[in-house]
């Protein structure tokens, strides 16, 4: 009998977190469901691209994806805005809280009025500032010129720091960089390194102030449409690796930035406490501001699970 | 007809103008807020130019899907000639009319199916809301990043730019089986751009058939009378 | 299997002489249709989002410059300062030729455009300065194909699109083979009237040559805010097409007033039907590239590739010869969005420099522009020669051999291309 196709498509790299992880999805899920499964990723954006996967879902077209979290915003699901909050998890263990928790539940189950089956967080990890100078305070970041991807909120976290936001295609950012069309940018270090930003930027601000995230989807009627034991063995395929995706992203994370300070060409500055309280206080109002597009209860919820109090800053 | 024929000459002229505009005064924008000019930066700061890329690239969609119908008219899409212009002139006449059926059939196609895409990606539910009519199990469309313009009214641009473009098919075709011409773009004519005799201002015309060139119809020069 | 239908069902409806847009949309509906589960819907979904990438919309930008450049008087002004330069030297008003061609090529994006903005002026100058027509005709048909190799290039914007190469350092890698060129073309040009004892102008005095630079500066400018203004960051490369549309504008209208405002909509009308139709074969040629990835091609072609055992040297024959017979038969825009696909993945296994290939790919669209049986410069020279096409296929032969031997040269000598870039830090 002919194995289930799922279709896996993705817009980055085989060697990436995301890429690495789908494919130890594609192996899992043959093995547990003994080759009623074939999972066939696509990735680099081979098959559909970034502004096009989610039409393509929905239509059937493909079975899996697993898009930034930012893109659900324009699918109509503001609440998955709240992740792209400046400082809206100090660590780890508050972010998983809330992805693998009952917040993180009832996020995805947001989707199913789309069409859209939510089955798991992956995490790509917390983004730093990069420019030709050091971004500690609002004084630095004024009229900086500093690439972001399209997102109401980083735009306005953008602006509250005094930068100039400029939206702009991933795939340009590099040259955008070094040419000075952009002073700056911000990303995880995995991303810094592998797009070779580092080489074009002279310094590196470890803020960890926000969030970058997948949310591995699947099309709803496809996915009950699944015998419910090949169901049962591909949610287990997705949990390890979801265990796994976290796994070896933190690992790059933390292996880049070694490399990126190795390297020598950009100079790996931290944040004092102060520094990041500062920060974090001229930001809170950026969570105010989209306080209307998120929903309050949703922001309210995230806030309990990790205890985050604005009213203490 | 005329009015048909003005408004899609009208739009993709301005989408074309104003989308060069438009990035123009974004670029302008981002460079003199990075100047530090006390006041001016903080104001430029303020204006947000964030949607001037997203739009560029819905106007220039748009203008691609109607000028691929105004195209249609003027003659301007290439495609091989080459072996049928050594048929004899009956049978290279069936493989126009064929060419041209066929390019009916495929905008036809699109654009049924094309519609069918922005009516369940949103027109519907839109409209039977707009209506107040019952919009049970139905969802609402997404949005633009930027903008945040729903995306069935930027896709409408496929259903609608195709069935011009199928129309322009059809009426060509008409045309050719009646009179055996076709709209034909004339990429050597090139009159008037001498050294001595530079173009005039508002007798551009002469000059302006022989513009562009940079795809004629292949084949053509055997087949001139 | 899947192979033979796609490519056999897409060489027969092209045969037919229909529009190769609709030959590529109506082989991907069909094959969809008949034999995959892909709902046809995203067909309509692909058509739009197809093009909806900023880096596209230089296509259109670049158009709109290009036509504002050639009706707004900067074309002829060039001329004459080429002319004013080298005028005097074997050949004169050909070298001329050469040089303008050059000259136009970094401010318009495309050869058949340069074609004709240098060729409708300078061809009839020629012929009443004594030359055959002949010479004039192969001189600017071949000169005219630096258009897509000096930068800006629509065909580079194309490949860059295609294969997620960074069009600025495509840009920049086409510089020094752009120069190259010009000079061997200059070269064949000046030998071939030293032998034949071709008329020379009389030589222009510095003051006339002055005067000529100043005219012509306006145009030239561009040239410095194009290429000065990526690289110094003043824009990315799609903006930099969009700001040359603007100040092309100023130009024609405002500087030189060889146009007047009430022309400028026809310009981009134009412009416009010009783009659309460039546009259209686009978004169609990604939907035959979507098919292709949905069915696996390129993978295979890939590994059959590989599996023979051709090494780098190997494959860059065959995809010269590839690429010159697909120049027979279609213009540049469509064979880069077809063949780019296939033959990147290959390249890119084999370890060649993704911009390398880029540069080479263009030299190869060049050739092809020239020769017969199809050859859009060939056929453009022709409507403004009036000469027919076999007639000119002997009138520039010269060239296109010149032409042929610095194609061996470019495949071969990468860095050739990449020197500059990487100089400027912009390949790694
Ligand atoms: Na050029
Ligand atoms: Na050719």
């Amino acid at each position: 009998q002919a194995p289930i196709v799922i279709k896996f498509s993705h817009v980055v790299a085989n060697d990436t977190p995301k890429g690495k992880a789908a494919d130890f999805f594609a192996k899992r899920a043959a093995e547990l469901t003994g080759g009623k499964v074939k999972v066939e990723v696509y990735a680099n954006s081979t098959l559909y691209k970034d502004k096009e996967e989610m039409e393509a879902l929905q239509l059937g077209a493909v079975q899996m994806l697993a898009p930034s979290l930012a893109k659900f915003g324009p699918l109509g699901a503001k609440e998955f805005e709240v992740f792209d909050l400046p400082f809206i998890f100090d660590n780890y263990e508050e972010l998983h809280k809330v992805t693998q928790g009952p917040v993180g539940k009832m996020l995805l189950g947001k989707l199913e009025g789309r069409g859209i089956k939510g089955l798991a967080f992956w995490d790509n990890g917390f983004k730093s500032f990069s420019a030709n100078k050091p971004l500690k305070s609002l004084d630095d970041f004024k009229g900086q010129k500093l690439r972001i991807q399209s997102s109401k909120v980083l735009e306005s976290q953008m602006r509250a720091l005094g930068a100039l936001p400029q939206v702009m295609a991933f795939s340009e950012v590099y040259q955008a960089l070094q040419t000075g069309v952009v002073d700056g940018t911000e990303n995880p270090h995995s991303n810094l390194y592998t797009q070779k930003m580092h080489e074009v930027q002279k310094h590196v601000t470890l803020s960890d102030h926000g969030y970058l995230g997948y949310a591995v989807i699947t099309n709803k009627k496809f996915w009950d449409g699944l015998p419910a034991d090949v169901r049962g063995k591909l949610e287990q395929a997705m949990t390890e690796s979801t265990a796994y995706a976290n796994r070896i992203a933190k690992e790059e994370n933390d292996a880049a930035l070694e490399k990126v300070k190795a390297s020598g060409k950009s100079q790996v500055h931290a944040l004092s406490v102060a520094e990041r309280q500062a920060m974090k206080k001229a930001l809170v109002k950026v969570h105010q501001e989209m306080a209307s597009r998120i929903g309050q209860e949703t922001l309210n919820a995230v806030y309990k699970e990790t205890g985050f109090d604005p009213s203490k800053l | 007809m005329r009015i048909l024929d003005h408004l899609e000459e009208g739009l993709i002229t301005f989408l074309i103008g104003a989308a060069t505009l438009i990035i123009f005064a974004a670029v302008l924008h981002r460079y003199l807020s990075g100047l530090a000019i006390p006041g001016v930066q903080t104001w430029l700061l303020s204006l947000n130019f964030g949607w001037a890329q997203e739009l560029c690239i819905i106007m220039f969609v748009w203008m691609a899907k109607f000028g691929a119908a105004y195209g249609v008219r003027t003659g301007i899409h290439v495609g091989v000639d080459v072996l049928i212009n050594r048929l004899s002139a009956a049978m290279r006449n069936k493989f126009i009319v064929l060419g041209l059926l066929a390019g009916a059939l495929f905008t036809g196609v699109i654009s049924a199916l094309g519609a069918t895409f922005v009516w369940e990606n949103g027109a519907h539910y839109a409209i039977y809301k707009a209506f107040g009519l019952s919009i049970e199990g139905l969802f609402e469309g997404p949005t633009t990043p930027d903008l945040e313009w729903p995306t069935w009214v930027v896709y409408a641009a496929i259903p609608i730019g195709s069935a011009l473009m199928c129309f322009r098919f059809l009426q060509v075709t008409v045309s050719f089986v009646r009179t055996g011409e076709l709209p034909h773009h004339d990429h050597g004519h090139v009159d008037g751009l001498d050294e001595e005799d530079p173009a005039v201002p508002g007798q551009l015309d002469q000059v302006f058939r022989m513009n562009d060139d940079l795809h004629p119809r292949i084949g053509d020069e055997e087949k001139k009378p | 299997m899947s192979t033979a239908i796609i490519f056999g069902l897409l060489v027969v409806l092209m045969l037919t002489g229909m529009p190769i847009s609709i030959s590529l949309g109506l082989t991907v509906l069909s094959f969809l249709f008949a034999f995959t589960q892909v709902p046809i819907e995203s067909v309509a979904l692909k058509l739009f989002t197809g093009i909806e990438k900023f880096e596209i919309m230089a296509i259109p930008f670049f158009i709109l410059a290009g036509n504002f450049l050639t009706h707004g008087g900067v074309a002829k002004r060039m001329i004459r300062f080429a002319t004013s330069m080298v005028g005097h030297w074997h050949g004169g008003l050909g070298l001329g030729g050469v040089l303008a061609c050059a000259l136009f090529a970094a401010v318009s994006g495309s050869s058949p455009a340069t074609v004709v903005a240098i060729g409708s002026i300078l061809l009839p100058a020629m012929v009443k300065a004594g030359f055959p027509n002949r010479f004039g005709a192969g001189v600017i048909t071949t000169s005219g194909a630096l258009g897509i190799l000096i930068p800006p290039s629509i065909v580079m914007v194309m490949y860059s699109v295609s294969t997620n190469t960074s069009v600025g350092a495509l840009f920049m890698a086409g510089v020094v083979p752009g120069l190259l060129l010009a000079f061997f073309l200059g070269f064949t040009t000046w030998y071939r009237a030293k032998k034949f004892n071709y008329p020379r102008q009389p030589k222009a005095t510095w003051a006339e040559r002055g005067k000529a630079l100043r005219e012509s500066i306006w145009g030239l400018l561009l040239i410095v805010i194009v290429m000065g203004g990526i690289y110094s960051g003043m824009f990315t490369p799609t903006e930099a097409a969009a700001m040359s549309a603007v100040w092309a504008f100023i130009t024609a209208v405002f500087i030189y007033k060889d146009m007047g405002l009430k022309d400028v909509p026809k310009v981009l009308l134009s412009s416009a039907n010009m783009s659309a139709m460039l546009l259209y074969i686009i978004t169609n040629a990604v939907l035959f590239s979507f098919l292709m990835t949905h069915e696996n091609i390129p993978q295979q072609m890939a590994d059959a590739m590989i599996g023979t055992g051709v090494g780098m040297i190997g494959f860059l024959i065959i995809a010269n010869i590839l690429l010159l017979i697909a120049g027979n038969f279609m213009e540049p825009s469509s064979i880069v969005l077809i063949l780019a696909p296939i033959l990147f993945p290959i390249a890119m296994k084999l370890g060649i420099d993704p911009v390398h290939f880029g540069i080479i790919m263009v030299v190869n669209m060049e050739v092809g522009m020239c020769h017969p049986p199809v050859g859009l410069n060939l056929y453009v020279a022709s409507g403004i020669t009036k000469m027919g096409i076999t007639e000119l296929t002997i009138a520039t032969w010269p060239w296109l051999l010149t032409m042929l031997v610095f194609l061996v040269l470019v495949t071969y000598w990468p860095a050739l291309s990449l020197a500059l870039p990487r100089a400027l830090g912009m390949v790694v």
